[in-house]
């Protein structure tokens, strides 16, 4: 069983990110979008936290919010559109959105 | 007038926009957060990709802030999108099962014709095709999908 | 066979109704028997602590609603042991029961056991 979990809010002012990331199961994803996708930003301690999981964890962000914040995506994050969102949706047992 | 037009923002009924190549799913999105945070954009393009996708939603519905999504009474800049004409064009252009949480709603002033008048309140701002209802609506939805989905926060 | 619920409840009890609003999905889906469960995690623990005073912020008093979950039908309450370690809750004595302290792994294999999740 595996769970996608979306995330919105930015990592700086947060605690969100990282509660998320000690509970994940091990075959569990995570979606970044709107300001959660700052957590990409190079030499920030989120980005470390995503990095040091690259190896088990899978990384989506949402195409639309990467673009308007000009983020420089690292290879180990799947950018999608919505229908790729939606695929997300179906493709994993179900969706946790830390609201 | 919309300033821009959204790469696969579809006004209108929507039909099969890709060939499904999963499994139809049944979906339940609720939604969070006012019109103007940009979850509520976001739900909606979600829910579009969904219907575009060969899915089903069995219903959205409004929780928290969300039923500010709902509110007739949004007058958005004419520079922005107009997210609550949006989503009620989508509810009511796709025959969708649009339901708003009747204790947040009364909590937040969001109110149908019923309402206004049981509680004398000087506006109405719910109409069509809004239905105003209980969390049992939620549970039921959850019942019936086979994903839920909320939306919330930025 | 219903699909389970787990709601996460993640906020303070005294910062907005987003405490109120997580236990109203609990409370309406007791009321149609539903199989539930409730998590307190991150600030959604301090909910728990004991004698607060709603009165003293003229607000409505969750803790006996809280209490009154298992009542409902709402028997499996967790809380989150980094999450009342973090603030200074460990040797509390907790205002709802019964309640079950969970690790970050058992929580991970919660929201895999149940069907769906509403975090708030």
């Amino acid at each position: 069983m595996a769970t996608l979990h979306v995330l919105s809010h930015s990592p700086f002012a947060d605690s969100r990110l990282s509660s998320c990331l000690r509970l994940l199961g091990g075959d569990d994803a995570i979606l970044l979008c709107g300001d959660a996708t700052y957590a990409l930003t190079a030499s920030t301690a989120a980005r470390q936290a995503l990095e040091a999981k690259a190896d088990s964890l899978k990384l989506f962000i949402l195409d639309e919010d990467a673009k308007a914040r000009n983020l420089t995506l690292p290879e180990w994050v799947q950018s999608v559109d919505y229908p790729g969102f939606v695929a997300l949706s179906v493709q994993y047992d179900k969706v946790n959105t830390w609201l | 007038m919309l300033s821009r037009v959204f790469e696969f923002f579809i006004i209108g009924p929507i039909h099969s926009c890709h060939p499904l190549t999963e499994p139809s799913m049944k979906f339940a999105i609720a939604l969070y957060s006012p019109a103007h945070a940009a979850s509520s954009r976001r739900a909606l393009l979600f829910a579009q990709a969904v219907l575009c996708g060969g899915h089903d939603i069995v219903r959205l519905f409004f929780y928290q802030d969300g039923v500010h999504s709902t509110s007739a009474n949004v007058v958005t800049p004419q520079d922005e999108l107009d997210v609550p004409a949006l989503w009620r064009d989508f509810v009511s252009d796709n025959r969708l099962d649009g339901v708003v949480c009747i204790a947040a709603g009364l909590r937040r002033g969001v109110l149908n014709q019923e309402e206004a008048e049981r509680y004398s309140r000087p506006a109405a701002n719910l109409p069509a095709p809004w239905d105003l209802s209980g969390l049992g609506q939620l549970h039921d939805a959850v019942q019936a999908a086979d994903r839920l989905i909320c939306f919330g926060g930025p | 066979m219903p699909k389970s619920l787990l709601i996460i409840s993640r906020q303070s009890p005294w910062s907005g109704p987003s405490a109120r609003e997580a236990l109203d999905i609990a409370l309406a889906g007791g009321a149609f028997d539903l199989p539930l469960g409730m998590l307190f995690l991150d600030d959604g623990v301090l909910q728990l602590l004991p004698s607060q005073s709603a009165k003293a912020l003229q607000q409505k008093d969750l803790t006996a609603n809280l209490q009154a979950l298992s009542m409902f039908g709402v028997e499996e309450l967790f809380a989150c042991r980094t999450s009342l370690a973090e603030r200074g809750m460990t040797s509390t004595e907790l205002s709802v029961e019964p309640l079950q302290i969970v690790s970050d792994q058992d929580i991970a294999a919660l929201i895999d056991r149940y069907d769906q999740v509403i975090t708030i």
